[in-house]
């Protein structure tokens, strides 16, 4: 046996947080499914309960595929390679294929496992009747094989180009998250239509496992407008995941040798230090130049909050600045969109786009900046250095939440020039815009205060960054899906109660976004949001008071 | 041997873990301007001290000071006081050298104007000025150390705390460390520093503090302490044929009234040695006498023992189990020269 594949999948099932995972999956499989399983004796001659049954154990297995799945591969090879251990395989007769089959291997075996943890539940719902075998249990577990391998080489692909365990997970994870939902977005505006523009919305929709997965469940895709929708995809999407597996492979094996510890040691030439004509041309190119000599820290700053601005990769201002001018761009091309697209868009649809799209920004971005406020400074040794300077915990704690702030408010700002374009077209509708952006000010704080509670408590940044995006991604896709079996299997009282969980429904019930309309969540979305931060508030500050306290 | 007004002053330290005693009644005092060797093996409560000063960590008895203030109570005016480079560097990703410091400056609230001549003060006295540009992660070990050193000096500190400066160092990068960490106590400033390499620490040390399983086990000079360990010296007497090495054996156990096993030879080496307590001037006529009796010696010298031995001598001693309850201080375990340095303190 390839001794990689026995160390990567017994390391893995070592691991007790494998093992949990495992467990509660099961667990919450065997309660799904025993939730909705019949407790009288009339006879479901539609199905439709046995169908509202497979829909929340199909949704909540593609959820634990999408966020247990990424984590193992997304650090594996950059963690050998910071720890050194890569470099002896490397420099042992193993192959460079050998070592990549046995990576591999060693998660496939395990995502196996979880899967093989389902089918239980996927035969009891075959017994419940009016499930397909071949057409409906069968096909979910296909889509869901290929996308546990098409993450896996993803995640390998990631974790041999980077250099952190942290990076390859969040890198990883947005990768999946953009896959999963934002290769829907251009078909929801040119589907229907002819064109190259179409054209390519239509096969960038393909890569996404959601429309295959709703039609295997017997729903309509997500942003679909009914009959055009085209149906099919089915074919389309195997041939382009089975067609990542082999690109992520090969680009990752061209990494395994000399070249992956290859790099450069140079430190670029300072704009200051160029010529006036560069440094003008610079200036322009970069508005804020990463290249350019700092100025000191003003007294009026928080200088853990500048420190954070700094040394973070994504973040730093020059980012920031190209993230909100992709806002505004995008925001633009919205408008655009819906103004010359061949469906009719509403108002309320547009708005429901722009809060979807502002959400995904906001979960994908938020995990990646809190969760290792404070187990990046721990495993990096900086936090030792903080506590011996004068800085108050407290002083430490606001810098640190002040630069994720800070960032969270110009990707939200960003968006307003559409809200306000929403509001000359329906002047009508300025107090629901106000209305939704509290909903999503808070959906910010909330996700904010969820990642940097749940990182705290980690020594390690790449397994803070994991567990705070699955938990994030849990608080925001949960309700989602509950509301998706919306009548069935869950009935209107459950589902209004399950989109408390986040500010995100109430956001979308107030722009009267379809389908949200009938739930009536303010203010009470507002308390729970505030609670909820304030109880993740409550963890981190008490975390970080701990960890700063002397023993 | 501590000056009259010691800056670091540690007395009956003791830390305890549950059941396990990382240190146990240490006492120890260091003089401004000085140097102090802290050397130990792995886990013999180094890092616990250290931490116990910079305010890390809290004593379960006993007191430390540094400049007079309580290292625990009085933990912001300590932490203006030492500058604490840990074995870890702390980089941050995506950071320059002189963002790095700048950040530093900042969180000790220096001044803007002044956080900038400080910098290029702090670089200069580190040899580091040419790395202010660079990007901190990038950087090789010894000039990670280098920047260290100097994100210490920052905020101009009276006690620099320094845990294994030299460790991974080419030999290069460690005598720059060597002249670098004399250059700091020349400026006034009191160095603690813990290292691995002794002969390395033997060379600029005023003081040696050696501490095995949480006890100081001696703490003075470099010559006071091998006067303490080691009761005899060792003398070599090397002579140009082998017939005389027995003849000399024989002269010097009965000018010396030594006993037997002081007195070894080596034939191959026509060599004698022997270990004596006599003072320099009891053993002068010893070379005298020998030549009277019309021996050739080629050579007469004392076999000089150095810090590596001192510590050696100390900790192999030393291998029994790890203290595992709080042991009475038993005042024979007394580290050598403590006592005294207590008392002078």
């Amino acid at each position: 046996m390839n001794p990689v594949i026995q160390r990567e999948f017994f390391g893995i099932l070592r691991s007790p947080k494998a093992f949990a995972a495992l467990l509660a999956l099961t667990v919450a499989f065997s309660l799904a499914v025993l939730m909705r399983w019949p407790s009288d004796a009339k006879v479901d001659l539609s199905g439709e309960q046995s169908i509202g049954v497979f829909r929340v154990f199909g949704y909540g297995l593609l959820a634990g595929v999408v966020f247990l799945v990424p984590a193992f591969p997304a650090s594996s090879i950059v963690r050998e390679k910071n720890s050194g251990t890569l470099a002896l395989l490397l420099n042992s007769p193993l192959t460079p294929v050998s070592i990549y089959v046995g990576k591999l291997a060693g998660v496939l075996l395990f995502s196996l496992l979880v899967l093989v943890s389902s089918l239980p539940a996927a035969a009891a719902c075959y017994a419940m009747g009016g499930v397909d075998l071949v057409g409906g249990i069968g096909l979910l577990y296909l889509v869901l094989a290929l996308l546990v391998v098409q993450y896996a080489t993803l995640g390998l692909f990631v974790s041999s180009h980077v250099q952190s365990a942290d990076a390859g997970v969040r890198i990883t994870y947005g990768i999946v998250l953009g896959l999963c939902f934002l290769t829907l977005v251009p078909h929801a505006f040119y589907q229907g239509g002819t064109g190259w523009m179409a054209e390519i919305s239509q096969w960038l929709r393909y890569l996404s496992p959601l429309p295959v997965i709703m039609r295997t469940m017997g729903q309509g895709s997500l942003a679909s407008r009914g009959l055009m929708e085209g149906g099919g995809g089915t074919l389309e999407f195997i041939f382009l995941t089975i067609g990542s597996w082999l690109v992520f492979g090969i680009a990752t094996l061209t990494r395994l040798n000399y070249r992956i510890y290859d790099r450069s040691r140079a430190q670029g030439v300072m704009t200051d230090d160029r010529q006036l004509s560069s440094r003008m041309a610079r200036r322009l190119l970069f508005v804020v130049d990463p290249q350019r000599r700092k100025a000191g820290i003003p007294w009026y700053l928080n200088p853990v909050m500048v420190k954070e601005f700094r040394c973070r990769r994504f973040g730093r201002s020059q980012w920031l600045l190209r993230l909100v001018a992709g806002c505004a761009l995008v925001s633009m091309l919205l408008t655009f969109a819906a103004a010359t697209s061949v469906v009719s868009w509403g108002v309320e649809t547009i708005g429901g786009l722009m809060v979807f799209l502002q959400v995904i920004l906001v979960v994908v971005l938020t995990p990646s900046l809190t969760a290792g406020l404070i187990s990046g400074e721990r495993d990096s040794g900086g936090w030792e250095l903080l506590r011996i300077t004068p800085l108050s915990p407290f002083k430490i704690v606001r810098g640190k939440l002040l630069s994720v702030v800070w960032t969270l408010l110009l990707v939200l700002m960003a968006t307003l020039p559409g809200y306000l374009v929403m509001i000359y077209i329906k002047p009508v509708m300025w107090l629901q815009v106000n209305l939704v952006l509290i909903c999503l000010a808070w959906t910010a704080v909330y996700t904010l205060a969820v990642g940097a509670a749940v990182g705290s408590l980690f020594r390690n940044t790449a397994v803070a960054t994991t567990t705070s995006y699955v938990t994030v991604m849990s608080l925001f896709l949960i309700p989602f899906l509950v509301w998706l079996g919306r009548d069935a299997p869950f009935g209107h009282e459950t589902v209004e109660t399950v989109l408390l969980l986040n500010p995100v429904g109430a956001a979308l019930s107030v722009i009267e976004s379809p389908g949200f309309t009938n739930y009536d969540l303010l203010p009470a979305a507002w308390w729970v949001a505030g609670a909820v931060s304030g109880f993740m508030f409550l963890v981190f500050g008490v975390q970080v008071w701990r960890l700063t306290r002397a023993v | 041997m501590t000056s009259a007004s010691p800056v670091v002053e540690i007395k009956q330290l003791t830390k305890r873990y549950g059941d396990f005693t990382a240190l146990d009644s240490l006492s120890l005092s260091v003089g401004a301007g000085q140097i102090l060797g802290f050397i130990g093996p792995n886990g013999a409560g180094k890092t616990t001290t250290i931490r116990i000063l910079v305010g890390l960590s809290k004593a379960t008895s006993g007191t430390a000071s540094i400049s007079g203030a309580d290292c625990l109570q009085e933990s912001r005016k300590i932490k203006r006081l030492v500058g604490y480079m840990p074995d870890r560097f702390g980089s941050y990703d995506n950071m320059r050298v002189a963002e790095y410091l700048d950040f530093f400056g900042a969180a000790y609230g220096i001044g803007r104007r002044e956080r900038t001549r400080r910098i290029a003060e702090v670089l200069e006295i580190s040899n580091a000025t040419h790395m202010k540009d660079l990007f901190v992660e990038a950087l090789s070990h010894g000039m990670q150390q280098r920047i260290g050193v100097a994100r210490t000096l920052l905020h101009d500190p009276q006690v620099l705390i320094l845990d294994e400066p030299a460790n991974g160092l080419d030999p290069q990068a460690r005598i720059d460390m060597r002249i670098l960490l004399l250059k700091l106590a020349e400026m006034g400033k009191t160095l603690i520093v813990t290292s691995h390499i002794l002969p390395e620490l033997a060379r600029v040390c005023d003081l040696v503090a050696i501490i095995t399983k949480g006890k100081l086990r001696a703490f003075g000079t470099l010559d006071e302490i091998m006067r303490d360990i080691r009761q005899k010296r060792t003398f070599e007497i090397q002579l140009v044929n082998v017939e005389q090495v027995d003849r000399v054996a024989a002269l010097v156990a009965a000018h010396l009234s030594a006993p037997p096993e002081d007195v070894t030879v080596a034939p191959a080496e026509t060599m004698v040695r022997f270990a004596t307590s006599l003072s320099d001037l009891e053993l002068a006529p010893l070379l005298t006498h020998l030549i009277e009796q019309g021996e050739t010696v080629a050579q007469y010298r004392e076999v000089t023992s150095d810090l590596e031995d001192a510590f050696l001598s100390v900790t192999k001693h030393d291998d029994g189990p790890a203290t595992a309850t709080a042991d009475t201080a038993d005042q024979d375990e007394r580290p050598a020269g403590s006592e005294e340095q207590a008392a002078s303190s």
